[in-house]
Formats: structure tokens, C-alpha cells, sequence
């Protein structure tokens, strides 16, 4: 094991087979994540985020679903191999977590019960064994008197407590990657900010790879080595957290970043809606909102992704030969950016 | 409150509604003229005798002379040690013509239990999964067509059918057959589908939708994502938790139809069991058989709403018994 990454995904496309026809949540995107490494996918709720992230180890519903491109996860073809293979890689070394805890476990099991399954699906461990590790675990995410709350069902579980218990089942196997999906969305602004500290801790303790797939920004700039801006299904924008934060290049990522109170945005996000992902607009996806769109964005295919600078990647055509940059470059965003990724550093 | 103490509670509820339901029996019986008094007093005027006289060398005998609260502790008591009477048209006490008819009933009543038990849960959570495709429309088609046939009529039309057209089943019923016999096997066959099919389609249709919100949760979601097999993410998390709203559909559809269609379908297959004791007592007037009737049907009533609350209450973890 060299220099390949973690994870690879080429070409990723996912659709599904609806009454309205074929929709295309994910549009043949590209992404790698290296070992250790925290990667957010980010992108408004409709954009394809959290689909990508389930096709990696399909667990779409398939049919209607339908999964296309490459993926390799530590060199091994996930695209090919048979569901079993795929049952043993699931929750074994890619483990998930799910944006809302109070639907994710089955209210009529205990939690340690929950924790248990998924470990004892992958090891050949004892009943004895398995729970010394669950109540472990649970200690380890910060529940408080593990070991009886072992026995309580989910709905005896806070929000917050729940979310912890989610993670310390994603944990209970050691992954070497954990997708989470909107893991604080759905829980209050103190209990969100413990998780992602939590996650951060766990990721130097265990040192695996975080994809996480959030709408907002706040936690990009939390827990982010590396940011990937998607819209529609295509990726628009990518690049380190400080490139996407002091730079934002595509003009999706500065109207998103003119939507955090900083810049006095409102909470209600950008003008106008995703377009409808059954039959996507021609060009660029994003040129119905987007202020900058010329005649030349409604051709065509979404424009390819040009490197602004190494790993800053954004697919405008405004950084194609022949354009003008400047135009969509000099948005009055860097600077109060800089501060609010410095701030979240601390 | 613990659990133990809420099944004490609960059984014991389900007592005292017998128990109630026994006192009105008894309240309405002492209230009603009596067909053995009526007969004494007409016969007696026929003989010249004195009719007044002779109500009450009847009464005495019989002890109706008694007060109301001695009688009805005397009839509790009976109850309760299964001394039910004489069955003038049976002659045999009532407790042995009961039994012997509920032996007759129970051999249709038990595979008809297990049938429905084992099929009802299992097409729903079938056509759940395979939800708005042909095979879920089938599943639903059939189960609703033996829902909707009135369960008299498909057993009257399947014996017409099968029993007089086609010779396959006997029309009579043979009480000397084996209980495991072929013979009785076959003489059963109908009556249980009849009933099994009447019972099935509101099992189902419950199981179906049930299972179908969990077939969507979140949770199965968590499931696959931790490498559970599809067949155990249908065994431990849709069919589980389905069986909470399912035990008391399950319960309640069967003792709906028990007590409405068992007896009919007793009638047109000519089986002696429950349902045919009791029509055959209401129309000789035998009181005493009636009313073991009565009860024995009352037995079943409330033993099931127990079992139903407490099987609930059982699969449920979020119930908390202090609520209840
Ligand atoms: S390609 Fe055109 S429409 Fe798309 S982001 Fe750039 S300027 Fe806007």
C-alpha cells in the first residue's frame, strides 16, 4: 500500500428509475479520500451529496437505483463484487452514520443490543466479548454509566446521546473509513458542535478517514481537511478547507458562503431552486442563479473543472482559456472568510 | 411498575370483568320467567291442582325460594367450581356436553390459529417488500376476495362444489374419525380454509402496511450500511417490530372470527362443536347448556383482550407500564 488513496471514486453516477423518468441524482463525479483524511462534501439538500456518498457501498435502494463508475476502496474494486463481499465491507472498514439518530435504530432493540449485531456480523467474537466492547465504546463516546445504559432502549436515549451511540456502532469494528451523513443536522447547536469535537477526537484516536456530507458551512469549517462543493449532482467547486473558505472560486460556493450570517445572509440560502434533476438544464447546472451566467453557460455539457491552483479545482467557464477570470475572482468574500476559518480553528 | 406487577394487574382486571359478565348473566336469568316453572304451574292446572302450590314446591325445589344474594353466591360458586347444571336436552351435565364440543371445535380452531398466525404476518410482509408489483397486488387481490366473500356463503358454495358436485369431501361430518387421521383431515380442510381465509386479509393488509414504513425506516438503512444480510434485516428489523401493532390485529381478527363465523361454519359442515351446542340449546329452550355457553364464550372473549394487552405490552419496549 503506497501512495493510492483510501478511497477513489471515478465517474460516479447514480440515477433512478422514477415515474417522472430517469433522475440523475449523481452526475458522474470524482473524488479520492487518503488515509486519515476528513473530506465534507457540501452542497444545498437536493444536490446529490448524500446519494454519492450511498453508492459508494451501494446501500441506495437498488432497483429503482442504478450505480455506475468506478470505485476503489483500498485498491479493490467496490463496483464488481458480489453483494455478500460488499455485506462483509459495510460496517466492517466503511461504516455509516446517518443525519437523523431518533429514526436510525430500531426503537424496539437496546442500543448495546444494536452495537452488538453489527459486531458480531463481522467478528467471531463471544456474547461476552462483544459487550465488554459495546460498553467500552459507549464510555468512550461519552455516555455516562455505560455499562447499564447498555440494556435501555433508543427512545430512553437524548438526540445527542443517540447520535454518540450511532458512532460508537460505527466505531465498534475499527473502519478505516466513516461517511457521515448531516450528523449534527438534526440535533441543537451545543450538542452539534460536542459531536464534531468528538468526531475530530476519534479520528486522531482511531485514525480513520471521514467523509462527511453537511449543508453547512459551519462544520465544513469545524472538521474539514479538504471540501468538495457539489450542485446537482456535478461537483463545482473543490480544494483545501483554506482554498474554498478564503478563495471560493465558483461563483455556487460564494453564493453559499454570502448565506452565512457573517455576510449578513439570511438563513433562507440562495435565490431560486435546484434544478429538476430529471431533466437538467444544458451548460452549467447552476447558471439559472447564478448572477455571472453568460450565453456560453447554457451549452453544452457543466463546464470541466480547471485547477485554479494545486488542488483548487472549479468548474466555471469563467476560468477557461479565453475568459476573464475577474469576473467571477474579485468578490469582496476573502477576507471575512480568512477570519471565520481561523476562528473555527481554535 | 415493573412488568410482573402490571401482568398481576392486568389478570387481574380480566377477572373481574368475568366476573361482572358472569353477574349479569345470572341477573338476567333470575329476572326472566322460567320455561321449567311455567311447565309445572300449566301442568299442574291440567291435573286440577293448585297452580300457586305448585310453583312453589317447584321453586323450593329447584331453590328459588331462596333469597336473591344466597342464589347468586350459590350460582357464583358453581361457576367457579364448574358445576354448571343438568342439560335436560343433552342429558348429561353441561360441563361434559361443553367439553365434548369444544373438542370438536378445537380440531378445526387450532390449524385454523396456526394458518393464520403463520400466513397473515408472512404474505403481508411479502407484498410489503414487493410493494405496488404484481405479486403484491395478488397477495392483496386474494386476500381481500376472502375477506370480502361472507364466510357462510363460501363454505355453503366450496361444499356444494366439492362435497356434492365433485365427491371429494364428505358432506356429513364423521365425529369417529382420528383426530390425526386423513379422513379427518380431509372432512376439516374446508372449514379451515373458509375460516382462514376470512381471518387472513385484515392480518395481512396490517402486516403489509406495517412492515412497509419499516421496510422504509431509517433503521433498516443503519442495518445495511452495518452489512446485515436482507434476510435478517426482514427477520429482526421489519418483522419485530411489525409484530407490535400485528399481535393485536392477530388476537382481535381471530376472536371476530370466532365468535361470528366459527359458528356458522360449524352449522353448514354439520360439526357438533361450540356453535352447534349453543343453537341447539337456544332452540330446545335447555337454559343451563345456554348459559354454559355463555360462558365459555365470555372465557374466550376476555382471555384474549388479556393476551392481547399483554403480548402488546410485551413486544413494545416503549410502553411504559406506569402509563397504563
Ligand atoms: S459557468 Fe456560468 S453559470 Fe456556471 S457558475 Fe460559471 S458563470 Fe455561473
Amino acid at each position: 500500500m503506497s501512495d493510492e488513496p483510501l478511497l477513489e471514486v471515478e465517474n460516479l453516477r447514480t440515477t433512478f428509475d422514477t415515474d417522472q423518468g430517469e433522475l440523475i441524482a449523481v452526475d458522474g463525479i470524482d473524488f479520492s479520500i487518503e488515509q486519515g483524511e476528513t473530506v465534507c462534501i457540501v452542497g444545498e439538500s437536493g444536490s446529490g451529496k448524500t446519494v454519492a456518498t450511498e453508492s459508494i457501498t451501494r446501500i441506495v435502494p437498488i432497483p429503482p437505483g442504478e450505480v455506475d463508475g468506478s470505485v476503489r476502496f483500498k485498491g479493490q474494486g467496490l463496483q464488481s463484487i458480489d453483494d455478500e463481499a460488499l455485506r462483509d465491507i459495510r460496517g466492517d472498514q466503511i461504516a455509516h452514520i446517518f443525519q437523523n439518530p431518533q429514526e436510525a435504530m430500531n426503537h424496539v432493540y437496546t442500543i448495546g443490543w444494536q452495537i452488538v449485531e453489527g459486531l458480531k456480523i463481522h467478528q467471531d467474537v463471544t456474547d461476552e466479548e462483544a459487550r465488554a466492547k459495546a460498553v467500552e465504546l459507549l464510555d468512550r463516546v461519552g455516555i455516562a454509566n455505560a455499562s447499564a445504559r447498555f440494556n435501555d432502549y433508543p427512545h430512553e436515549f437524548s438526540g445527542g446521546q443517540k447520535q454518540r451511540a450511532m458512532i460508537a456502532m460505527a466505531l465498534a469494528t475499527d473502519p478505516d473509513l466513516l461517511i457521515a451523513d448531516e450528523p449534527t443536522t438534526a440535533l441543537d447547536v451545543t450538542v452539534q458542535a460536542q459531536i464534531l469535537d468528538l468526531l475530530n477526537e476519534l479520528q486522531d484516536e482511531f485514525g480513520m478517514s471521514i467523509l462527511l456530507v453537511t449543508h453547512d458551512l459551519g462544520v465544513v469549517a469545524q472538521i474539514a481537511d479538504r471540501v468538495i462543493v457539489m450542485y446537482s449532482g456535478k461537483v463545482m467547486e473543490r480544494g483545501d478547507v483554506y482554498q474554498i473558505f478564503e478563495e471560493p472560486a465558483h461563483p455556487y460556493t460564494q453564493a453559499l458562503m454570502k448565506c452565512l450570517p457573517e455576510f449578513g445572509g439570511n438563513a433562507g440560502g440562495i435565490q431560486g431552486t435546484l434544478p429538476d434533476p430529471t431533466d437538467p438544464p444544458d451548460g452549467c447546472r447552476f447558471a439559472p442563479r447564478c448572477e455571472h451566467a453568460a450565453s456560453d453557460c447554457t451549452v453544452g455539457d457543466q463546464p470541466a473543472e480547471i485547477e485554479i491552483e494545486p488542488g483548487h479545482l472549479a468548474s466555471c467557464i469563467y476560468y477557461q482559456q479565453g475568459y476573464d477570470s475577474s469576473v467571477v475572482q474579485n468578490d469582496d468574500l476573502g477576507t471575512n472568510a480568512n477570519e471565520r476559518t481561523e476562528a473555527a480553528d481554535d | 411498575m415493573g412488568l410482573g406487577r402490571y401482568v398481576a394487574l392486568r389478570v387481574a382486571w380480566a377477572a373481574a370483568v368475568s366476573m361482572i359478565i358472569v353477574t349479569i348473566a345470572f341477573l338476567l336469568i333470575s329476572f326472566s320467567p322460567n320455561p321449567e316453572i311455567q311447565d309445572a304451574v300449566r301442568s299442574a292446572s291440567l291435573q286440577g291442582e293448585n297452580p300457586a302450590e305448585a310453583r312453589e314446591r317447584i321453586k323450593e325445589l329447584r331453590g328459588l325460594d331462596q333469597p336473591l344474594h344466597e342464589r347468586y353466591l350459590d350460582f357464583m360458586q358453581n361457576v367457579y367450581t364448574l358445576e354448571w347444571g343438568w342439560s335436560d336436552s343433552r342429558n348429561q351435565p353441561v360441563e361434559e356436553a361443553l367439553l365434548e364440543s369444544v373438542y370438536y371445535t378445537a380440531q378445526y380452531s387450532i390449524p385454523w390459529t396456526i394458518l393464520t398466525v403463520l400466513i397473515g404476518p408472512l404474505v403481508g410482509l411479502y407484498s410489503a417488500a414487493n410493494m405496488y408489483s404484481w405479486k403484491d397486488h395478488a397477495a392483496t387481490g386474494f386476500a381481500f376476495a376472502g375477506w370480502a366473500m361472507p364466510n357462510f356463503f363460501f363454505a355453503i358454495i366450496l361444499l356444494l362444489v366439492f362435497g356434492i358436485w365433485l365427491e371429494w369431501i364428505p358432506i356429513t361430518y364423521n365425529t369417529d374419525a382420528a383426530v390425526f387421521s386423513l379422513e379427518n383431515a380431509r372432512q376439516l380442510f374446508f372449514p379451515v380454509f373458509v375460516l382462514v381465509t376470512g381471518s387472513i386479509a385484515a392480518t395481512m393488509r396490517v402486516a403489509r402496511n406495517e412492515s412497509a414504513e419499516f421496510i422504509n425506516a431509517d433503521f433498516m438503512k443503519t442495518a445495511k450500511a452495518k452489512g446485515v444480510s436482507p434476510f435478517r434485516a426482514y427477520a429482526y428489523h421489519v418483522m419485530r417490530p411489525t409484530l407490535v401493532p400485528l399481535s393485536t390485529t392477530l388476537v382481535g381478527q381471530l376472536l371476530a372470527v370466532f365468535l361470528g363465523s366459527s359458528l356458522l361454519v360449524e352449522f353448514v359442515f354439520s360439526i357438533p362443536g361450540l356453535g352447534r351446542t349453543t343453537f341447539d340449546a337456544l332452540v330446545a329452550q335447555d337454559t343451563n347448556l345456554v348459559l354454559g355457553s355463555v360462558l365459555i364464550f365470555t372465557f374466550i372473549g376476555v382471555v384474549g383482550n388479556l393476551l392481547e394487552d399483554l403480548v402488546f405490552t410485551v413486544l413494545d419496549p416503549r410502553i411504559s407500564y406506569d402509563d397504563r
